[in-house]
């Protein structure tokens, strides 16, 4: 699938920000067997003093701006085309849970995509006995099985609801009030899984939405997505999983980051220098591009 | 002991070994198995000895003293919060005889090299995980494994520079290394104090005895700090949590000592991928940053997002390669207690060498057989998280020893291994030797560790030849850590022969610059004006309030026209006159304190005493003191420690920016005190004395006597403290002088370019210099006291932003 993608991030400060430094974590990279990026542009109102992107330890693309004057706003603006296509799942080749220990201590490396990575429990996503018992309960199998049940139990068992968490959510925190959005049963699902033993991390990104049958897309109306991606063994590697969905990702997943939970990807971070509070505001789309046929 | 030596030693004129009873199966440092001193103790103890307890004790105490009036002091956290407590020294040194100092220093100088390749591997090419010598996951799952920095290669060419190391000696005799500090490691400057303190006591033993100096090895590590700043730019700076942080005693101590800049995060910013600190003269780069902090907060856009002391993007000035942290951010991996268990693969694999100094056994239980081990030996054992950086005596919370364990918790510990054995380390359970201290006159055994410092230089590491021990204060070897009460007691490394005298002090063939300390950060200055002004309106309110107290003493009626007009004017300021010591004066003063405290790098010792002394007075005597005569006499006290602490700043700082800060914030608040108590007393409805009042609060009794022939009055009043020059508790003297002083600020928007707060000091000194008497109403005062208010707004502006 190929689609165009506009991201538009706004923060409005109450009072007058003076200066500061972020780091934006919006750009989709090309990642091999998953989706293209054909073009990419990423711009900032008011311009920055300065600007430099690098590529993080996971590699995702990182742009980090500085802004010396005071400004009352800042609007973040980012389009992309992308093409993605990710494979059919195949046959369900993974091990079981015991045996993929095994085949994890087997792995040698540090580079960025080793499972080791994605193990150990982090900020968000601390491992949790409630949700490792809740956990529990997909076991017994494949760890793809176990992933995929896993996955459609969270979607089964809690409630979508935007206004009962925040950002800064802890998974242990969602779990307990059985609400909150696609961070909260991300970070659930990756506590879970590390529970268990198995290794789990967290991908931001973007979801085609498809518009009740009828009715014209909505422009903005998309948001930003995030679901799953789980260390199947030393054969399968990483699956993706969309918690929210209850389905494994899809050619309608468009990746921007992964890391080991949402404050690795988060859109932007950095501190404001301004003694009043700020509101932020997103509007994504996510728009399928027909070629036509020369 | 056995009973020979009780026979050889009877007839001493003090015989301090009478009482001493090492501990059987546990070395002691001083005696030997049979009870007789070691030979490097021998001249010692002798010594002691000589001195008798009368006059030992009379040394001991001047080592206390020493400590108390250099006013230092380590911060604990307990139930009650943070306190600061006074160094807790053990006035015997420890003495190790020079050669086993040599073999020490040499297992240690392999160590800190195995470190520097084994991180210098573990955050680039990573050969030691492939080779399956080092677990993937036990590195992964470290929160000291820092992501943002892998692949980064230090600017300086290594990850360590300062490192230090904890040593016990164990029941064969050998040392063993407990602990690694690579972080940040705390203490040199305590073993600095201690080694001054212990040696106030003990000078013309210490004369006597060859002890190796401790100062070269600092002047080696600030050169060498001042040799990877050449070339850059960019200056050398300390990098502290703030004066919360439990040693921000010694950061301070070691900046004043070393003469490098002490900074907190907040003072730095990173512009154009450099690091800078934010100085009066603008922004400086810092190239060099010997950071007291750990890593994980230096930078809370890309390390801990939570943390409130950091600089953002210092990772990315890093990145750049702008700056070298000593130590690199991530080098606090090497502290976890499980690396340990690897440390003689790893040696064998990059040095092809076996450790010269062993550490205490240890093993990770996240593989099968070490786990096997260790739950079959689990009664020698001390058991511990794996990925703890912290010193296992010291962390009594999670570390448990397999012996004390009841069978329940016995049988649960064991669960928890058999599941997440990677979570935990069993290590040997270590028996420390001992060591004498001196109680109530007689010497006694008290387990110790050793802790160990070195630098790298330009021609490798150099090892503090000293540090400090630490000190059980009871037999029991775990309650040695300094936050729950230890003590701490100097090392003194012994030779046979005369030892080198080093000083930081230029020697004569070093070639000599003057430089000039050119950069004052914005937030020392902001504390120096500000201390200035406290210091300033504590001796404003405590003559106004003598004044008040010695007509009350007289008059004993506070209703007196007089008595109640001051009581009216000072108690919107928090000032009540009704209790002899007022609330709104003791947090004035401790506000000095708090901006003192801030920047305890800039202050000599003697100031730092002088203000506390003052602060300790005033609390006191708000407890003891009453109304009219009593607070009279205690206002006088407080004049005089206040002017005693003036003089010392004013006698002894060196004039240059920090100095003309305070001065300014001095004399702000002096003309705004005198201009506002001046349009309160000289007013056309001020009660009967007015007058002559405002001349005892302006200290100008006796020069109004001399230059009028006449009885105070309004005009001679206003002309002796508003409009005299030469008196300086007047007016135009405070005008002038901060023309003076805020004409050679650095300047600000170009050099030739008169600063906003330059020009409204020269029209404000101008406006006054030409006035009379009769022009000076209580409005025009009032409305003065305010204009110099508004000085410091504008000096704010262009030099605290």
């Amino acid at each position: 699938m190929l689609y165009d993608i506009r991201l538009n991030l706004r923060y409005d400060y109450d009072a007058a920000a003076g200066g500061g430094r972020h780091q934006v974590h919006v750009l989709p990279p090309t990642i091999s067997g998953v989706q293209r990026v054909i073009a990419a542009s990423l711009s900032f109102a008011p311009s920055p003093s300065e600007r430099s992107d690098f590529s993080d330890f996971f590699g995702n693309s990182v742009t980090s701006i500085a802004f010396r004057d005071v400004h009352d706003a800042l609007d973040i603006r980012m389009s992309a085309r992308v093409a993605v296509s990710r494979p059919e799942p195949g046959l369900d080749v993974s091990p079981d849970i015991p045996r993929l220990r095994v085949e994890l201590d087997a792995v040698r490396s540090l580079s960025p995509d080793t499972p080791h990575h994605f193990l150990a429990a982090s900020d968000h996503a601390g491992v949790d006995a409630a949700i490792t018992s809740y956990a529990q309960g997909s076991a017994g199998r494949s760890v793809v099985g176990t992933a995929m049940d896993l996955c459609s139990r969270i979607h089964r068992d809690f409630t979508y609801d935007g206004k009962a968490t925040t950002v800064r959510t802890r998974a242990s925190d969602a779990f307990s009030l059985k609400r909150g959005v696609c961070q909260d049963f991300s970070h659930i699902m990756i506590a879970g899984l590390r529970g268990l033993g198995v290794p789990a991390g967290y991908v931001s990104g973007f979801l085609r939405t498809i518009p009740p049958r009828g009715k014209p897309r909505l422009e903005g109306a998309d948001a930003m997505h995030a679901w799953v991606k789980v260390w199947c063994g030393r054969d399968t590697g990483w699956q993706e999983f969309d918690p929210t969905n209850g389905m494994r990702a899809s050619n309608d997943h468009i990746t921007v980051g992964h890391g080991r939970d949402y404050s690795d990807v988060a859109p932007i971070v950095g501190v404001l220098k301004t003694t009043g509070g700020q509101v932020g505001e997103q509007a994504v789309d996510v728009i399928p591009v027909v070629l036509e046929k020369t | 002991m056995a009973k020979g030596n009780h026979e050889k030693i009877r007839g001493r004129p003090h015989n301090l070994l009478e009482h001493y009873q090492p501990i059987d199966g546990v070395v002691d440092e001083m005696v030997d198995a049979s009870g007789n001193p070691r030979p490097v103790w021998t001249n010692f103890i002798e010594a002691l000895e000589n001195l008798g307890p009368e006059k030992l004790a009379q040394r001991f105490a001047r080592a206390d003293q020493y400590l108390r009036d250099a006013g230092v002091y380590y911060r604990v956290y307990d139930k009650a919060g943070a306190n600061e407590r006074e160094w807790p020294l053990a006035h015997v040194p420890l003495l190790i005889e020079e050669q086993e100092w040599a073999d020490i220093s040499a297992g240690l100088v392999q160590r800190a090299e195995l470190f520097e390749e084994t991180i210098a591997d573990i955050y680039g090419p990573n050969r030691l995980i492939e080779k399956g010598i080092l677990p993937a996951g036990l590195i992964a799952a470290s929160p000291e494994y820092l992501r943002p920095v892998v692949g980064i290669r230090p600017a300086s060419g290594h990850f360590l520079h300062f490192c230090a190391f904890e040593l016990g000696r164990g029941p064969d005799g050998r040392w063993w290394v407990l602990g690694d500090r690579t972080q940040a490691p705390s203490g040199a400057g305590f073993a600095l104090e201690n080694r001054v303190a212990t040696t106030r006591a003990l000078s013309d033993i210490y004369g006597e005895m060859h002890v190796h100096r401790l100062a070269g090895f600092f002047r080696r590590f600030r050169d060498a700090l001042n040799g990877m700043a050449k070339g850059s730019g960019g200056r050398v700076a300390i990098l502290t949590p703030g004066p919360l942080n439990e040693t921000y005693y010694e950061h301070a101590y070691i900046a004043r000592y070393l003469g490098i800049m002490l900074l907190e995060g907040e003072d730095l910013t990173v512009s154009g991928g450099r690091l800078m600190v934010r100085t009066v003269s603008g922004l400086m780069p810092v190239s060099v940053l010997w950071r007291r902090l750990d890593a994980a907060f230096a930078d809370p856009l890309e390390l801990r997002p939570d943390s409130q002391i950091g600089t953002p993007g210092l990772v990315e000035a890093i990145r750049r390669g702008a700056v070298s942290a000593v130590n690199a951010l991530g080098s606090g991996l090497m502290e976890t207690r499980a690396l340990f268990a690897f440390l003689p693969k790893i040696s064998r694999e990059l040095r092809n060498e076996e450790l010269l100094l062993p550490s205490v056994a240890t093993w990770w239980c996240g593989r099968d057989t070490e786990r096997a081990h260790v739950l079959a030996n689990i009664d020698r054992m001390v058991i511990g998280p794996a990925l703890s950086t912290r010193l296992a005596f010291e962390d009594d919370e999670s570390t448990r020893l397999g012996s004390a364990l009841s069978a329940g918790e016995r049988a649960e510990l064991i669960a928890q291994i058999e599941r997440d054995g990677g979570d935990f380390v069993g290590q040997e359970a270590v028996t420390l030797s001992t060591t004498p201290v001196y109680v109530g006159g007689w010497l006694e055994p008290r387990p110790a560790s050793l802790r160990v410092y070195l630098a790298r230089t330009p021609e490798g590491w150099t090892v503090m030849p000293g540090g400090f021990a630490r000190v059980g204060f009871s037999l029991d070897p775990t309650a040695l850590a300094m936050q729950r009460g230890g003590q701490a007691a100097d090392v003194w490394v012994v030779s046979d022969r005369p030892v080198e005298r080093e000083t930081l002090l230029p020697q004569e063939h070093d070639s000599f610059t003057r430089s000039m300390p050119g950069s004052l950060p914005s937030r020392s200055a902001e504390n120096l004006t500000w201390l200035g002004r406290y210091i300033e309106r504590s001796e404003d309110t405590v003559r106004i309030l003598r004044a008040y107290h010695v007509r009350l003493a007289e008059a004993s009626d506070p209703d007196m026209p007089l008595l109640a007009d001051i009581r009216d004017y000072l108690e919107p300021f928090g000032i009540d006159t009704a209790t002899a010591i007022p609330l709104g004066l003791i947090g004035t003063l401790d506000s000095a304190v708090y901006s003192a405290g801030q920047i305890r790098d800039r202050f000599s010792p003697d100031g730092w005493l002088a203000l506390k002394d003052l602060s300790k007075t005033i609390h006191q005597f708000a407890t003891t003191v009453a109304p009219g005569d009593d607070a009279t006499r205690a206002m006088t006290v407080i004049l005089r420690k206040l002017a005693g602490f003036s003089g010392l700043l004013h006698e002894n700082m060196y004039r240059f920016t920090g100095w003309r800060f305070l001065e300014i914030g001095r004399r702000l608040e002096r003309g705004i005190q005198i201009a506002r108590t001046l349009a309160r007393l000289t007013r056309a409805a001020a009660p009967d004395g007015a007058l002559d009042m405002m001349l005892e609060i302006g200290d100008s009794v006796m020069t109004h006597r001399r230059q009028y022939p006449v009885q105070a009055g309004r005009r001679t009043v206003i002309d002796l403290l508003v409009l005299d020059p030469l008196n300086p508790r007047s007016i135009l003297f405070q005008l002038e002088r901060l023309k003076a002083e805020i004409a050679l600020l650095p300047s600000v928007g170009g050099e030739g370019h008169m600063s906003p707060a330059a020009k409204e000091i020269l029209q404000l000194n101008t406006a006054i210099a030409i006035k009379e008497p009769s022009d000076m109403t209580a409005k025009a005062l009032d409305d003065l006291a305010d204009e110099i208010g508004g000085l410091y707004n504008s000096l704010a502006k262009a030099y605290f932003g």
